[in-house]
């Protein structure tokens, strides 16, 4: 009897030790989710990319161009750097012939922002958008000749937001006029990526004809996909510009960066407010989302996670301020005595001679000069 | 017709309206000029070295100041260093040497005055490589006015102001020691011309080696002050030394420049001493062939100096041009001069313009102003050869029918 008991009690303790040990995946876990659960973000990503891509050419498909590049301003001024943006565009609207604003890109009548400017960085240009270069840029399977800005560096902990816009149709998107991508490529790419750990979440946004197909073939985990119509429906221009003769942009894309005007780098807008600021009326078609994939729920991602750069910050306990580490990027301003320039010796090159004691005693050497020619003239013209 | 060239008129005007073309902005546009100027003399590298000795910097550290370091003592104290009190330094230096020349003929002719003393003046001063250079404000027309007033006093019969001059010109230009052996001799005798009669050299009581030794007392007591001056000894590898080792190639109207761009490494030490001995080898026997007419040594020294010194400018020619005035009983007996006139025309309109071609215009190369200056050797050198010629033709005589003077 009591040796049952102890045989209960030492097995009751065994497995109530074993219990409450947290499990090495729970202990990386709570690490990573430290932060999260005190500030408010669920995320975990340390890294932020995007994969902007504009699948169309020609003068006729400038709104396309802009859709790209309105993406890219916002995504740029939410923080994350050209080092970590991948921008595919025929670029063949800003300097066109037919362009009257030359080396200006417009993504609204009237002319009010100039997209292009001089500050634009794009990594695939011209005839070098096409389907392999998307493909490899995900999947990171590159020559090696290929140069880091062209490439996707993506991690484990990388959030990617993947923007293309387009001419599209049911599960396809047309690339160039000559060839098409369609959504099972994707989908696979981002499967590849899933099995080489390259990201940590993907937030997928389309903008074509029929674009919620596209999406529909995904099967990897962490992605949220918007597309801005439904099958059999086509997706719109917003407004013509006058002088420009052509739209300039289209409306579901219109709509989503009159959203994000209104976020900056701190703002805590949620995925769900954005879905929540589709309206099918304005925008002539029905956006969707596809979120099953995604294992956060939308009000708890931050725009942020996805189209800004924002690091995580960690302030540790019992170390002073100058020390703390104030995120990847910075490096410790305060606390360090203002870098003075060194001072260059001017006279240095007199100072090494030997007997020169320095700029002083110069002008008395030059008058000592002066004054031995002198004297010998003078003793000559004396004696003679 | 007698032209009035009284010297009390023509002097002056001369020098006058020299200082009005230096007033002008001539100078600024001459400056750059690289047959005007060489790396030694260049106005802007002497602007350069005393900057950079004003604020401490030791202007032989580098490689762009080769002046000599009494120009270093002198524009830092005694001498402003504005732009027109230079023009009007520059005017006065060959305003002495005109009045050194004619001194010389005065002292040849051994008269105070004479008919043709303004015409020497004019031929000094209006020769237009002369006062070319000395509007593009390079130092050569110091090294003209010393060489003129040494050959002046030596003329006179006044050792020491002579040796003097000679000593300073020394450390203007290393390679003035080729006039020093004429120079002596002519000290040691008398400037009056006997090229018509040649006889042995003729002392007139004074000892060659004690002017030699004060002549070299005079350097040495020079080269302190450039030690004292500088600071150091750095002085001498750079203003000496770059006539010995030829560093600066930058094209001028000498025959050094463009035979050593093509000079490879393992060479470049045998003809530098090629061409430094070439300058030596001429002065025994000049001075031997001239010993009775020692100032016709130093005229024709001169002349092979301004031919084959390593950076010449067209100063140079033009002093031994120039000089050709004080020998007019040579003028008679020069079998080509107007082959030389002519060569020089030549040679002086082509280098400019090959230059220009060559280094703003771009359509030309080097070897055009090459060739240009190949032209004006061969216009000094035939200058050289004539007066040799005349001044020892001059000794036979007059031509007489049915006689004809052949060389053996």
């Amino acid at each position: 009897m009591f040796s049952r008991l102890l045989l209960l009690f030492l097995f009751s303790w065994t497995w109530g030790t074993l219990a409450a040990t947290p499990s090495h995946e729970q202990i990386v876990g709570d690490f990573f989710n430290k932060n999260g659960a005190s500030g408010g973000s669920t995320s975990n990503h340390t890294n932020n990319w995007a994969v902007l891509v504009c699948s169309s050419r020609y003068w006729f498909n400038y709104r396309h161009m802009a859709n790209a590049l309105g993406m890219y301003r916002t995504v740029k001024r939410l923080g994350i750097p050209d080092s970590n943006i991948i921008l595919m565009l025929a670029d063949d609207a800003a300097c066109n012939a037919r362009n009257r604003f030359p080396g200006s890109v417009y993504a609204n009548p009237g002319r009010g922002l100039d997209l292009y400017g001089d500050n634009i960085e794009v990594d695939y240009r011209g005839y070098e958008v096409t389907v392999e270069n998307f493909i490899r840029v995900l999947t990171g399977r590159m020559e090696p000749s290929v140069p880091r800005s062209k490439r996707l560096l993506s991690d484990a902990s990388s959030n990617i937001f993947v923007y293309m816009t387009g001419h599209g149709g049911n599960e396809f998107l047309k690339f160039q006029d000559n060839e098409e991508i369609s959504a099972f490529d994707i989908a696979d790419a981002f499967e590849q990526m899933w099995q080489k750990k390259r990201y940590n979440e993907i937030f997928f946004m389309i903008d074509t004809c029929q674009a919620n197909t596209m999406y529909s073939k995904f099967y990897s985990p962490n992605i949220l996909a918007t597309g801005s119509s439904k099958l059999d429906q086509n997706s719109y221009s917003y407004e013509n510009d006058n002088d420009l003769g052509i739209s300039v942009i289209d409306r579901f894309t219109h709509y989503v960066l009159e959203f994000m005007e209104r976020i900056n780098k701190t703002s805590h807008e949620s995925m769900a407010d954005l879905f929540a600021y589709y309206d099918p009326v304005k925008i002539h078609s029905d956006p969707g989302v596809r979120s099953d994939l995604f294992r956060r729920p939308l009000s708890e991602v931050r725009i942020t996670d996805f189209l800004g750069g924002v690091a995580q910050v960690e302030v540790g306990e019992g170390v002073p301020v100058d020390t703390a580490a104030v995120g990847e990027d910075q490096w410790p301003l305060q606390g360090e005595s203002p870098a003075v320039p060194p001072v260059l010796p001017v006279a240095e090159n007199t100072q090494e001679r030997v007997g020169d004691l320095g700029g002083g005693w110069r002008g008395m050497r030059a008058w000592g000069g002066v004054l031995l020619i002198g004297g010998l003239v003078g003793w000559v013209g004396f004696r003679s | 017709m007698k032209l009035s060239l009284d010297l009390s008129v023509v002097f002056p005007a001369l020098v006058a309206s020299r200082l009005l073309l230096a007033l002008t902005n001539l100078p600024d546009a001459l400056k750059h000029d690289h047959q005007l100027s060489s790396p030694l003399t260049s106005y802007l590298n002497l602007q350069e070295g005393i900057y950079l000795f004003k604020n401490g910097i030791d202007p032989y550290s580098g490689g762009i100041f080769r002046h000599s370091p009494l120009f270093l003592a002198l524009f830092t104290t005694i001498l402003p260093t504005s732009r027109t009190v230079a023009s009007v330094i520059w005017t006065l230096c060959d305003a002495v040497g005109a009045w050194a020349l004619v001194q010389i003929w005065r002292a040849r002719q051994r008269v105070s005055q004479t008919s043709r003393d303004g015409l020497i003046a004019g031929a000094y001063l209006l020769n237009p490589y002369i006062f070319l250079s000395t509007l593009s404000l390079s130092t050569s027309p110091f090294e003209n006015m010393l060489t003129l007033i040494a050959v002046m006093f030596a003329a006179q019969g006044n050792a020491s102001p002579s040796l003097l001059a000679a000593a300073l010109l020394l450390h203007l230009s290393l390679s003035s020691v080729v006039l020093l052996a004429p120079l002596i001799l002519l000290l040691a005798s008398s400037p009056v011309s006997q090229l018509a009669s040649p006889r042995a050299f003729a002392k007139n009581g004074k000892n060659v080696a004690p002017l030699v030794a004060e002549f070299a007392a005079y350097a040495a007591i020079l080269s302190l002050a450039s030690t004292l001056v500088s600071g150091g000894w750095a002085w001498v590898p750079q203003t000496w030394g770059a006539s010995l080792t030829l560093p600066d190639l930058t094209p001028n109207c000498g025959l050094w420049w463009y035979f050593f761009t093509e000079m490879f490494d393992h060479f470049r030490p045998f003809f530098l001493m090629v061409f430094s001995i070439h300058l030596l080898i001429y002065i025994a026997p000049v001075c031997i062939k001239f010993q009775y007419d020692p100032l016709y040594a130093t005229f024709i020294l001169l002349g092979i100096l301004a031919t084959f010194k390593p950076y010449p400018t067209m100063a140079d020619p033009g002093l031994f041009l120039s000089m050709l005035a004080v020998f007019p009983e040579i003028y008679p007996y020069l079998r080509y001069p107007i082959v030389t006139t002519l060569l020089h025309l030549h040679a002086a309109l082509l280098m400019p313009l090959f230059h220009h071609l060559w280094l703003n215009q771009g359509t030309a190369n080097a070897n055009f102003f090459y060739a240009s200056t190949l032209v004006f050797a061969c216009a000094n050198g035939a200058a050289l050869t004539d007066c040799v010629w005349a001044g020892l033709r001059i000794a036979i005589g007059e031509p007489q029918d049915g006689y004809v003077v052949v060389q053996e």
